[in-house]
């Protein structure tokens, strides 16, 4: 139980996917503009990562391995997890509108996704068994969601600070980003 | 060998995975058809998402049109309704014609009545001055005065008045489309319908604190006497927030309360009309 608890928190905040494995570096920049779209993207990561993770993981045991194809788990990998997106954004649209009015943008953009791709693979090469996988994805997930909304908020604030004309924009969140990362630097060696 | 077992290997994968697609959308439940016709809708809407007909964006409001086509004539898009062509194309897209076209308006809940008690010199924006202990200004309602709303205005309605630093709406001008709503820190900008004829000029919600006289010459003293002089009871306390609310779906006005207000805080708005003496079966049987 406290090995789950320390890779949730490990993959939360340590290893986190954005600021300490630089995954995901695209939705971080790309939808962090408002605190609202932050928090629906955040989850719908989440969601993918959590269902990803599930269908890869005894795809690689229990196929990739035992067939010896496991160095084609990149390709494999990538056409497995779009078609997934595919199918539950689909289920989505068909079953409830409310939620695919929340999520549904943010579904396809999440396909091609590194940080998806990311974690089934650290799943893989840190040798977790399938629980603990499942609770990687979701510390990934939730530590995806919680520098979104950090950066959402700072920036939400940063448009109205009074920063050089040649930093407003994007080029004041990269500095943003870089002291984040600095401060979740902290972290490194706690677990 | 151990490449053509791979290669089928991977063929076999991407032919379940095409498999599984066709089959979710074979299966699943249909599609709903209402959706390529709300994706109709939404070619005549402005495209603004800007919620002013209460619904949260361009395709909602196409969406509960097709379910529902009266949600149009009751209530069409204000924005397209300020355009006389636009809202003639999708009356003949639906087949149907717009009944009220009575939109809705921006109305400021404060008249500036409280005074400064602090010289505030940062960033010109009310979002900015809140963040500092809600404002510099005697009551922590009260409108900042720095123009937030204006600078939102499409329309140029929105001005602040110079002498009591307080933002206006010009009605004439106003659209209805809501934009001013989200960016007042102080929530004191509301969408009213556009025959609503009056308004309370003030946002004084505190309960347990002292009431507004102490912090403005202006400010509601929750006395209720707007409430007990409105015989049809066009006036109604809204206890949650401690004011006089009135019913946007009424639209009646209230003559008593505006002149037996002790602050003079229910302003008239610009669609008030003197009620005639006899202005319906309402007052006839009261008397």
């Amino acid at each position: 139980m406290s090995n789950l608890i320390a890779i949730f928190f490990g993959m939360a905040l340590v290893n986190n996917m954005v600021l300490a494995k630089f995954l995901g570096l695209c939705p971080f920049f790309g939808v962090s503009k408002k605190l609202s779209s932050a928090v629906s993207m955040g989850i719908a990561v989440l969601l993918v990562m959590l269902v990803a993770s599930a269908v890869t993981w005894p795809l690689y045991h229990y196929l990739l391995i035992p067939y010896g194809a496991a160095f084609m788990r990149t390709v494999i990998f990538i056409l497995v997890i779009a078609s997934l997106v595919q199918i539950i954004e689909m289920t989505i649209k068909r079953t409830n509108l409310t939620l695919y009015n929340a999520l549904g943008i943010y579904l396809p953009l999440i396909t091609t996704n590194c940080a998806v791709l990311g974690i089934t693979f650290i799943n893989i090469d840190q040798a977790y068994s399938f629980i603990e996988s499942l609770v990687a994805a979701l510390g990934a997930g939730a530590g995806f969601t919680l520098v979104l909304i950090i950066m959402s908020g700072i920036r939400e604030r940063l448009e109205l600070a009074d920063s050089p004309k040649a930093f407003r924009g994007t080029p004041i969140a990269f500095i943003t980003a870089m002291l984040l990362g600095l401060s979740f630097l902290a972290f490194k060696g706690m677990i | 060998m151990h490449t053509t077992l791979t290669v089928v290997l991977l063929s076999l994968i991407g032919f379940i995975a095409g498999l599984a697609i066709f089959l979710a959308s074979k299966f699943l439940p249909k599609e709903d058809e209402s959706l390529a016709e709300a994706a109709k809708i939404r070619e005549f809407l402005p495209g603004a998402d800007c919620g002013a007909c209460g619904h949260p964006g361009c395709f909602a409001y196409a969406q509960a049109v097709t379910k529902d086509k009266s949600v149009f004539t009751r209530t069409p898009c204000p924005t397209l309704a300020q355009d006389k062509q636009g809202i003639k194309r999708l009356e003949e897209h639906l087949g149907l014609k717009a009944e009220a076209t009575i939109g809705k308006k921006a109305v400021v809940h404060c008249t500036g009545g409280s005074h400064s008690i602090v010289a505030y010199e940062g960033l010109e924006s009310c979002k900015a001055a809140v963040q500092l202990a809600s404002g510099f200004n005697e009551c922590s309602f009260a409108c900042i005065g720095m123009g937030d709303c204006v600078t939102v205005c499409p329309t140029g309605a929105m001005t602040i008045d110079p002498e009591r630093n307080v933002a206006s709406v010009d009605w004439s001008t106003c659209i209805g489309c809501g934009l001013c709503v989200p960016a007042c820190p102080q929530h004191l900008t509301e969408l009213v319908p556009a025959d609503m004829p009056q308004y309370l000029a003030c946002n004084y919600l505190s309960k347990r604190d002292i009431p507004g006289r102490k912090r403005c010459p202006d400010g509601c003293l929750h006395c209720q006497i707007c409430v007990k002089v409105s015989a049809d009871g066009e006036v109604t306390w809204d206890e949650k927030k401690d004011l006089p609310y009135f019913d946007p779906t009424r639209s009646i006005p209230a003559p008593a309360a505006i002149e037996k207000c002790p602050r003079h805080v229910i302003k008239k708005s610009p669609a008030y009309e003197e009620p005639t003496v006899s202005p319906g079966s309402d007052s006839a049987s009261e008397e």
